[in-house]
């Protein structure tokens, strides 16, 4: 079924009366008209899909689909009261996949016209049929239903249609702020801003478009002691978010690089860590990039059947230990979610037509699901995709990448101090930094931001030259405490890399603070 | 398909004639890419794309605005100017403006290979099957990917600089691990011409490696003397001869800055028979023929024989410093002054130590002495009088650049070999030695295979 420009309109929440006011549209809408426009001069994304579909059918595939893809990117960095870069760029394409005989075929181009479509798919089928020549075990795909939605993110303010000078004004006016502490040396900070336009089709009969909005605003302060050589930095707390232009004004920026500013010049001053054994108290703007890499990596059903054997590496959980591994403590629970509103995962359908889901990866300490797609369905426990097929860009074949990963909070209201009280030596940390794990997840070693010293249930002096080694089930079953509700934030990254060639997938994971007991410190600084 | 010079300058012109700023530079970048890879000893997900980019900088009154797009038709080449010069009408004054180059003499380089822009389909599945078929009767398992690219780059300024480059590269990686995941082993090489990809001893020294890995020992983790395969000195030193900054160093950030607001040029930090230097003409690791500024690269020295040589300076940070720019990296070799010593010599000359084939995961932890952080990965051997003894369990390590190749604890250096960083997936390419060092500091034990 064709997906009309009223049809989508209607169905992403947008008001009639707008549309009568073009100077008062947002710029996603005049996307859509322009592309309408551009469809009247040959671009229609349905006529397209259909000369695709039908020729892949036609050359003998079980299945395929085509992806027609516009990404807009926007980008300003500044340092200290300078602009360093202000830039636009966007790109516009298709990629073609099909399944032949058992074996993937992929090709793309930036052309989108019916002749490229033509030629393009046959080229897709071409190197599937080359392959499966050589083939040994044959893919097979889950089947889906057919879908015809249109889906837009959760946002308020569509950071495209902010003026670029208001967007200088917040960056350099976070500088100076920075810039106010005595000490502080030099001071980066920018904004980017990602729109993904994706259209989908498939032998399913399905047709999907998605509107998608990303904001990630970075700010670094370094703060430089001359006459020592020595030199410390600070980043933000606060990461990406699958929000819009609002999250630049609601979150308390200048109290953020204030407290930066700050931090930069103390840690200079800070108190070397003594290496051993400490009892961690981490905050949620530290807490979600462990989540990530010892929660988030090994439970992707892909690395656990050796298909990222090459480069990503494998996992230590596999099939056999759903439902049997005590992967933590009894109040450890992790959820895969795409369907949370402001994450950076979240979406109506994966790059397969499979709809957003929420499903539990650890429950109560044990590991009991993976992540999945269609093409991993027969491999998994619960025979079942919960659509995690993604590819970051129309030139990319779309393969299994990471849902949100969140830790659930503690039922009662528990906070920080609550958690802090109970440590007699310990360190409380803020802030992802230095970050490493090995190839099946087991070993790894995490930086921060700030690191505070924790004596007898009291927050303390600062430290430097943090870092902590665990290992991955070691480390979750040492946690003991979880912050509350209130406690909750999500972080993440904008550029999660898996695959062959890299692929950058966007991806948050929540958490409340958290309370780990007996984790191995190291001091990090080779001067000593 | 890649542009032709004559294609590129045609939209290079067509962009520049769009343009009413003040200065501007253009370029515009065509690829011709595909992929295959393998896993499980079978054929998994592939890919070809092909592509073109143009990408526009203008600047009025000082203002400087970027836009790029992958739409090359006359009204989106029309449209991306109008966008640049849009931000730059609403941009502060960009206060590091140097005005575009005229034209530039630029001295041929040989980077590019039709056969591997335009590689055959059969060939690589081919070379595929037998790297799986391989395995197969070594009864391992096979994982890895080949990628082949051809690339054609034009750039041009509105001050009369043109400039046409071509460059491919192929690369495979293979990991083989013993069914029961207890071994495992890798190998990665790269090169522009595929036909100087020896595919099967990709595939013969990943089987080699994880069939020798076998029935790992474990071993406390502490300081040990070290052998660095290339390939696991390309891992830590991929992009060496790229972070020799010299803003960055003068503004007391960086390993290469001393005490007082100085740098350490002239210094003797590194080990007396090292040298990091760049070099475009190289034969088996060509440079591009142009810097990122746009200057024409010419072969210059780093660290000669240990001394802290030259940091490069951008364009704006000579002009702030008195300096010449310099012309240059454009690639990264390291070579020793003294005659090279192979690995079997450096295994003979041990009397206890580790042999290390790759490193995975690397991270900065301390970038006032360049520590890093990361892990063994796909084959580590005890050596003891001499001899390989037995494979032992992975590390990880924190281990700082500066220290690893410090006077004295440097102590055999190798023949230079082209390598890619494994976490690089082959496409950061270099020209490194195998290296064998007193110390390097395992700070912890990892199961991982």
């Amino acid at each position: 079924m064709t997906t009309s420009r009223r049809t989508f309109l209607k169905s992403a929440g947008i008001a009639a009366g707008a549309v009568a006011l073009p100077s008062a549209l947002p710029s996603w809408i005049r996307d859509i008209e322009a592309a309408e426009a551009a469809a009247a001069a040959g671009v229609d994304k349905n006529a397209l899909a259909d000369i695709a579909i039908s020729i892949a059918k036609r050359l003998g595939v079980s299945y395929a689909d085509i992806r027609i893809n516009r990404y807009r990117n926007e980008a300003i960095s500044t340092r200290e009261q300078q602009v360093q870069n202000v830039s636009r760029s966007q790109s516009f394409g298709f990629g073609v996949r099909v399944l032949f005989k058992g074996t993937w075929g992929f090709a793309s181009s930036r052309r989108v016209t019916p002749e490229d479509v033509r030629r393009v798919t046959a080229q897709a089928v071409e190197i599937a049929r080359v392959n499966s020549v050589y083939q040994r075990k044959r893919i097979a795909m889950a089947p889906a239903s057919k879908v015809t939605a249109s889906w837009k993110s959760v946002f308020e303010r569509d950071p495209f249609d902010v003026s670029i000078d208001d967007k200088i004004q917040f960056l350099l006016g976070l500088n100076q702020t920075a810039m106010k502490t005595e000490g502080v040396s030099f001071v980066n900070s920018s904004l980017s801003f990602v729109n993904e336009q994706k259209f989908l089709a498939s032998t399913d009969g399905s047709r999907i478009e998605q509107y998608i909005i990303r904001t990630n605003p970075g700010l670094n302060v370094i703060a430089v002691n001359r006459s020592t050589g020595d030199f410390q930095s600070r980043s933000a707390l606060a990461g990406p978010q699958g929000m819009g232009y609002e999250y630049m004004e609601k979150h308390d920026w200048n109290r953020e690089a204030e407290q930066a500013g700050s931090d930069a010049t103390q840690k200079l001053k800070a108190k070397p860590v003594t290496p051993g054994k400490y009892d961690l108290i981490l905050d949620p703007s530290h807490l979600w990039l462990t989540i990530h890499e010892s929660v988030g990596h090994p439970t992707e059903l892909d690395r656990a059947l050796w298909w990222e054997a090459d480069f990503a590496g494998t996992s230590f959980l596999t099939p056999d230990k759903t439902g049997k591994l005590k992967f933590g403590s009894d109040i450890v629970s992790f959820v895969a979610d795409r369907t949370q509103p402001r994450a950076l995962a979240t979406v109506g359908y994966d790059d397969e037509g499979v709809p957003a889901q929420s499903w539990h990866l650890v429950k109560k300490g044990i590991f009991v699901d993976w992540q999945t797609t269609r093409d991993l369905t027969a491999a998994s426990p619960r025979k079942k995709s919960y659509g995690c097929c993604h590819a970051d860009s129309w030139g990319s074949v779309s393969f299994p990448r990471m849902p949100n990963v969140s830790l659930e909070p503690a039922p009662a209201n528990t906070t920080m101090e609550d958690l802090v009280k109970d440590v007699e030596n310990g360190i409380l940390i803020y802030g992802d930094g230095s970050f490493s794990i090995d190839q099946q997840r087991y070993n790894f070693q995490f930086g921060g931001q700030t690191f505070w010293e924790i004596k007898n249930g009291k927050v303390g002096a600062m430290l430097r030259d943090v870092a902590y080694q665990s290992r991955t089930t070691d480390f979750w079953n040492s946690c003991d405490g979880l912050g509350g509700k209130s406690t909750y934030e999500l972080g993440g990254s904008f550029n999660d890399g898996k695959g062959e060639p890299t692929q950058s997938n966007a991806v948050s994971h929540g958490c409340p603070v958290a309370r780990f007991r007996g984790v191995n410190v190291l001091n990090t600084s080779a001067r000593r | 398909m890649l542009l032709t010079e004559r294609e590129a300058r045609k939209i290079t012109e067509k962009l520049l004639g769009h343009v009413k700023a003040d200065d501007a530079a253009v370029s515009v970048f065509s690829e011709n890419y595909s992929n295959q890879r393998f896993a499980a000893n079978h054929f998994t997900t592939c890919g070809a794309r092909e592509n073109a980019t143009v990408s526009v900088a203008v600047w009025i009154d000082r203002k400087r605005g970027s836009a790029s797009t992958n739409e090359i038709d006359d009204e989106s080449l029309k449209a991306v100017v109008a966008q640049a010069e849009e931000l730059a009408r609403i941009s502060p004054v960009d206060r590091e403006y140097m005005p575009t180059l005229p034209q530039q003499n630029y001295k041929p380089v040989k980077a590019y290979s039709e056969a591997t822009s335009t590689i055959s389909l059969g060939a690589r599945a081919r070379a595929i099957n037998d790297v799986i078929a391989a395995c197969e009767k070594a009864k391992v398992v096979g994982a890895g990917f080949h990628q082949a690219r051809g690339n054609a780059f034009a750039s041009a300024t509105k001050n009369g600089n043109f400039n046409y480059d071509r460059s491919s590269l192929v690369s495979l990686s293979t990991t083989a691990r013993t069914p029961d995941g207890s071994s495992s082993g890798y190998f990665l090489r790269n090169h522009f011409d595929v036909g100087r990809l020896d595919v099967r001893r990709v595939a013969n020294e990943a089987i080699r490696k994880a069939l020798e890995s076998r029935n790992a020992r474990k071993l406390e983790p502490g300081i040990y003397p070290a052998i660095l395969e290339p390939q696991a000195v390309a891992d830590l030193l991929g992009g060496f001869a790229f972070g020799f900054d010299a803003r960055s160093a003068d503004e007391g950030r960086s390993p290469f800055s001393a005490p007082g607001g100085k740098t350490k040029v002239g210094e003797k930090i590194f080990d007396e028979r090292i040298n990091v230097y760049s070099d475009p003409w190289n034969a088996d690791l060509p440079g591009s023929k142009a810097t990122q500024s746009g200057l024409p690269a010419e072969k210059i020295h780093l660290v000669r024989n240990g001394v802290l040589e030259n940091l490069v300076y951008s364009r704006f940070w000579a002009k702030q410093k008195g300096k010449e720019p310099t012309p240059g990296p454009v690639n990264n070799i390291m070579e020793s002054s003294a005659p090279p010593t192979s690995i079997e010599e450096m295994i003979r000359a041990t009397d206890r130590g580790l042999l290390l084939g790759r490193f995975w995961y690397i991270r900065g932890v301390d970038p006032r002495v360049a520590l890093q952080t990361g892990l063994t990965r796909d084959g580590i051997w005890y050596i003891e009088n001499g001899k390989i003894q037995y494979p032992v369990q992975n590390f990880r390590f924190n281990q700082s650049i500066i220290q690893l190749l410090a006077p004295g604890n440097v102590e055999m250096i190798g023949r230079s070999e082209r390598v890619g960083s494994s976490e690089g997936q082959g496409g950061n390419s270099a020209l490194l030695p195998a290296l064998k060092v007193k110390e390097f500091h395992f700070t912890s034990q990892s199961e991982a295979v």
